[in-house]
């Protein structure tokens, strides 16, 4: 099952079904316009600190949340707003969070690089590079522990494969043969740093994969039908016992690493190519050929914008958090005491 | 004249080292101080020229009187007449602190005396100075335990000085002890004493007292304002024949200087203070009465006097009445005692703290019956009271 | 009752919560099929399977991610850290992660794991296989820590452990694994966050843990005998929670404080007793705070220098003669 980049042609993939479709564009829209609201609200200093934007990456987390099933665990990296939102998470739980309110998922004390919902099976957004990967790799012990079918799937980016943690994690699950499938979104940059010239290897996920014995997969990032029925064998061969998964998701950012980042260091003409390439635009164009209309479509935009808006205004009325929240649940007990 | 101990209050300059005109090192010695406590010598604090001996050797000075003149100007070396000593040139005389750490000093071993936190605590627990207690530690060091013995062993014995005499020895008595001898034997003549006593169950007080590591006196104080506003004739002294009956209720609070001699400072208009701020107050006072730092009126105008001898664990006390005040009230000791309360269902045994408050009245001025309701009144206050409201207000 | 070496107590405790709770499980490096490379594991695969006891590959990031892991979606890991010293290698799982994860979330990451590693030195294995870092652990916010001194304490303490829901790490005394003590037979629970009073003298309190309550405990009898000093010894056990009243109810009563540490000077766990000593019991101490420590070094590995630097009996004799009226 080895499978190189797919062109970006609008050739329909026939096993992803039309209400799943629905599903995939409708996801992709809340993320889309949740993150640009994000963005917004950084703009107008409602959100502090920092914020790593995944614009332009939607269709590899709207894939896997439509492939996933509820009780599947999600792992991913501070950039993680929309693999958060794709597992159902509430978007005033996360745009509250980002703005340090009570409404936040976290009530203020996490922020946005580590955002969390374990009623929806996001075990935590991790801001550690490739810290997610091992603990994604217990998760999975777990279930299979348990046997319960449950799979754990863990997103990161292309700098992450350079870490031990990544090599540990890897070897490790598949000596174990655990229900976990690694994502890696690779948006061709390091933080700052084009991954190539740090980098060993061309595609650094999938040319280390043999070194683990897994086969090298590499799918379009940008089309969230390809992603979706990568996710959809991936999961299936996890829980069936067949062991990790390592895919390499193509994709690109349209942002800098961060806030504080304008991107300067891309070559010209790079963000435009890609942006013509834009996940979102483009699946639009493939359910209109798949015969949805225009009003549908224009119906399901409107809605994901209601609901960012209510989010927004859900977020914006809620009161700051409490100082009291300070000593808080370090431990079990909701305490902090670390003395009698 | 230094302070050497607390109950000291003069000493005999015994040995000049220097004469008039010598130059003066510091900290070298500088002439012997002889108490009945003890004999030491005294560095001289600065150096300089010393210009005047104002008390010689073998003359008695009371403590804090100067005894010489150093002057640390720039004087003529060397012809200096005790005469031509400038009071405006720079000069300073043997202050009591420096010469009372000295004089510490000079006890047990070279180095200064250092004082762990534990015995600091202690000391200023118990009124203490480095002099009072002999050190067994390092290097003559005073450790906790040697404290801690010594105020054990003082509740036994007068505290003395280390070198105990055995046959009967002679003493005059000081200052303090005289004027008290006079005033008490004065008082005994004059005023016809009668002695009446209550048992007060202190369970309610108990219970408001220790939040605030409050001692019994604030809370007996606070309530005897309120019962002598009921009971004014007790609030009197006589000038002459007269009875006077005070306005203002000015309770004195009677303080021992270490068993030698007693000082009453006064809690000017006692009711309507918060009782917290009464407690604050009388706290100080006595604070300041055993440091000698009352100012004058705060010794003047006591309208009824507190005598508190229950520290030492007395069950009774009939004290002598402060005169010309018409009454002093004695609080002894409270303990707990198994008491008899009376209930519904019948009587029952409860552990309750317990203590006995006695009245010293003068006969002249009011008879036993009104004693004696003053009493039940002040017992009733006491036992009744909003206690945590009062802690509040 | 029975006479257990300090070892058979880590494989007891273990066993005794793996029976009672399906959901623990144990994973480290030679754990498994070796029984541990100390022996401390010895009959738990037999006993429970390759399930549930794991030989991992020398992966500790790995190993402590996964324990992290499978905590939070519902196991109860025991995962073994071979060499405390390779905490240094996992730090990032156990300082920043696992610590933090409930914190951060606001109380929705559940943490119930425990990290065993063996600890200390005294065996000759050199600097990087011998420190004592109780202390790492104890400043990190999060992490409950604990060091028992005796077989008895390690089979209560590491069950208690166990079924604490935060993270504990369990620091075991390698130099002690032969000692043998009492034990109880049956269901054995200690509880974290208790001290434990083993000598009661009159001029000093030594507060100890680990491998140097057995130091503390014979110089407290030497001084006894042969010098007149008497000395409480109290055994700390808990780190985190501290027991800070019964520390601070000894010091009290004698007026002097004296740490026995392992570590290194600087930062070590008696460090902070000491400020809360003399912060709390300020008006009691008779004398200053004493702190007995290994120098400010790694340890050497020659017998005669690693028995020098580690704080002996010997020294705590010396030094108390010294310092103490």
């Amino acid at each position: 099952m080895s499978t190189t980049a797919r062109k970006n042609a609008a050739t329909p993939a026939p096993e992803v079904g039309s209400e799943t479709r629905l599903e995939l564009y409708r996801l992709q829209l809340e993320l889309r316009y949740c993150e640009k609201r994000a963005y917004d609200l950084f703009l107008q200093n409602l959100i502090k600190g920092t914020s790593h934007l995944s614009l332009g990456q939607e269709a590899i987390a709207a894939g896997f949340g439509v492939a996933m099933r509820p009780d599947d665990y999600t792992f991913c990296t501070y950039r993680g707003h929309a693999h958060t939102l794709a597992r159902g998470a509430s978007m005033t739980g996360v745009l509250g969070e980002l703005m340090g309110r009570q409404c936040g998922l976290l009530g203020g004390k996490g922020g946005s690089m580590h955002l969390t919902d374990v009623a929806h099976g996001v075990m935590g957004s991790y801001a550690i590079i490739g810290a997610h990967l091992p603990i994604a790799a217990g998760a999975a012990w777990s279930a299979q522990y348990r046997g319960t079918q449950q799979a754990a799937v863990c997103f990161f980016g292309d700098g992450t494969t350079n870490i031990g943690a990544f090599h540990e994690a890897l070897n490790f699950s598949v000596v174990w043969k655990l229900p976990v499938v690694y994502v890696c979104e690779n948006n061709l940059y390091m933080e700052y740093t084009p991954i190539s010239s740090v980098t060993a290897v061309e595609h650094p996920a999938a040319d280390r994969a043999s070194a683990y014995g897994l086969p090298s997969i590499v799918v379009d990032g940008n089309d969230a039908d390809a992603v979706y029925l990568e996710a959809s064998r991936a999961l299936a061969k996890a829980r069936a016992g067949g062991g990790p998964t390592l895919i390499e998701a193509m994709t690109y950012r349209h942002s800098g690493h961060s806030r504080a980042d304008p991107g300067k260091y891309r070559p010209p003409g790079e963000l435009d190519a890609w942006l013509k390439r834009d996940p979102v635009p483009f699946y639009r164009q493939r359910l209109i050929e798949h015969g949805v209309d225009e009003r549908t479509l224009k119906s399901m935009e409107d809605e994901a914008m209601g609901k960012v808006e209510q989010a927004t205004a859900n977020a914006k009325a809620s009161a700051l958090p409490s100082v009291d929240d300070i000593e808080k649940n370090l431990w079990s007990d909701g305490g902090v005491a670390w003395r009698n | 004249m230094p302070q050497l101990g607390e109950t000291v209050a003069e000493g005999v300059v015994t040995r000049w080292y220097k004469q008039v005109g010598d130059k003066v090192a510091a900290d070298e010695m500088l002439f012997d101080v002889e108490t009945d406590k003890v004999s030491t010598e005294i560095p001289a604090p600065v150096s300089g020229v010393l210009t005047e001996i104002l008390v010689p050797e073998g003359a008695t000075a009371k403590v804090g009187v100067r005894l010489a003149v150093i002057s640390e100007g720039k004087g003529e070396a060397g012809s200096i007449k005790p005469a031509a000593a400038a009071p405006a040139a720079a000069a300073s005389t043997v202050s009591a602190e420096r010469a009372a750490v000295s004089a510490a000093r000079g006890v047990d071993s070279v180095e200064g005396v250092r004082l762990s936190p534990a015995v600091r605590r202690l000391f200023a627990e118990h009124q203490l100075t480095p002099v009072d207690v002999r050190g067994s530690g390092r290097d003559g060091r005073i450790t906790r335990d040697d404290v801690i013995a010594f105020v054990a062993a003082r509740g036994v014995s007068v505290p003395r000085a280390t070198t105990a005499p055995v046959g009967d020895v002679r003493q005059k008595l000081n200052a303090v002890r005289k004027r008290t001898a006079d005033h008490m034997l004065q008082t005994w003549r004059n005023v016809p004493h009668v002695i009446q006593a209550v048992e007060v169950d202190y369970h309610r007080i108990e219970q408001a007292r220790r939040e605030h590591k409050l001692t019994y006196l604030p809370f007996i104080a606070y309530a005897t304002a309120i019962a002598l506003q009921r009971f004014p004739l007790l609030n009197a002294s006589f000038e002459g024949e007269d009875l006077v009956v005070h306005g203002r209720v000015n309770i004195g609070i009677a303080v021992d200087l270490n068993f030698e001699g007693l000082l009453v400072p006064v809690v000017k208009d006692v009711p309507g203070k918060p009782l917290l701020q009464l407690a604050r107050e009388m706290n100080d006072l006595a604070q300041r009465a055993r440091a000698r730092q009352l100012k004058p009126d705060e010794v003047k105008q006591g309208t009824y006097t507190l005598s508190n001898s229950g520290v030492y664990g007395t069950l009774f006390t009939g004290a002598l009445i402060n005169e010309p005040q018409v009454a002093i009230l004695s609080t002894d000791s409270v303990r707990k005692k198994p008491v008899v309360i009376e209930g519904p269902d019948g009587d029952s045994i409860a552990v309750r703290p317990v203590g006995v408050l006695a009245q010293s009245f003068d006969h002249r001025a009011i008879d036993g019956a009104y004693s004696g309701a003053f009493l039940r009144e002040l017992k009733t206050i006491l036992e009744t009271n909003d206690w945590t409201q009062a802690l509040t207000a | 009752m029975a006479e257990l070496t300090y070892r058979d107590a880590v494989a007891a405790g273990i066993a005794q919560e793996m029976e009672r709770d399906q959901n623990v499980v144990f994973l480290g490096e030679d754990v498994a099929h070796a029984g541990g490379v100390f022996k401390a594991t010895v009959g738990l695969i037999e006993r429970f399977g390759p399930l549930r006891v794991r030989d991992c590959p020398i992966s500790e990031q790995a190993i402590i991610g996964a324990a992290m892991g499978a905590a939070m979606t519902g196991l109860r890991p025991i995962a073994e850290i071979m060499f405390s010293d390779f905490f240094a290698v996992c730090w990032d799982m156990i300082a920043n992660e696992i610590a933090k994860a409930r914190y951060m979330t606001n109380g929705q990451m559940a943490m119930p794991l425990v990290i065993r590693t063996a600890n200390g030195g005294g065996s000759r294995f050199g600097a990087q296989h011998s420190q004592s870092v109780e202390n790492w652990a104890m400043m990190i916010p999060g992490l409950k820590v604990v060091a028992p001194a005796f077989p008895a304490d390690v089979k209560g303490l590491l069950a208690a452990a166990v079924r604490d829901p935060d993270p504990v790490i369990f620091f075991e005394q390698k130099s002690l694994y032969s000692l043998k003590g009492e034990v109880p037979d049956g269901e054995y629970v200690d509880e974290l966050g208790k001290a434990k009073v083993l000598r009661h003298g009159k001029d000093c309190t030594i507060v100890a843990l680990a491998a140097m309550v057995h130091r503390a405990l014979e110089a407290a009898e030497v001084l006894e005998r042969e010098h007149g000093i008497s000395c409480t010894v109290v055994d700390v056990r808990s780190l985190v929670p501290l027991d800070t009243q019964t520390i601070l109810s000894e010091v009290a009563k004698t007026g002097r404080l004296v740490t026995v540490e392992e570590n290194p000077r600087l930062c070590g766990w008696g460090a902070e007793i000491a400020s809360i000593v003399a912060d709390e019991c300020f008006w009691e101490l008779d004398g200053p705070i004493i702190r007995i420590t290994t120098p400010h070094v790694p340890l050497p590995s020659a017998d005669l220098l690693e028995d020098h630097t580690m704080p002996s009996a010997e020294r705590i004799v010396r030094e108390l003669r010294a310092k103490l009226d």
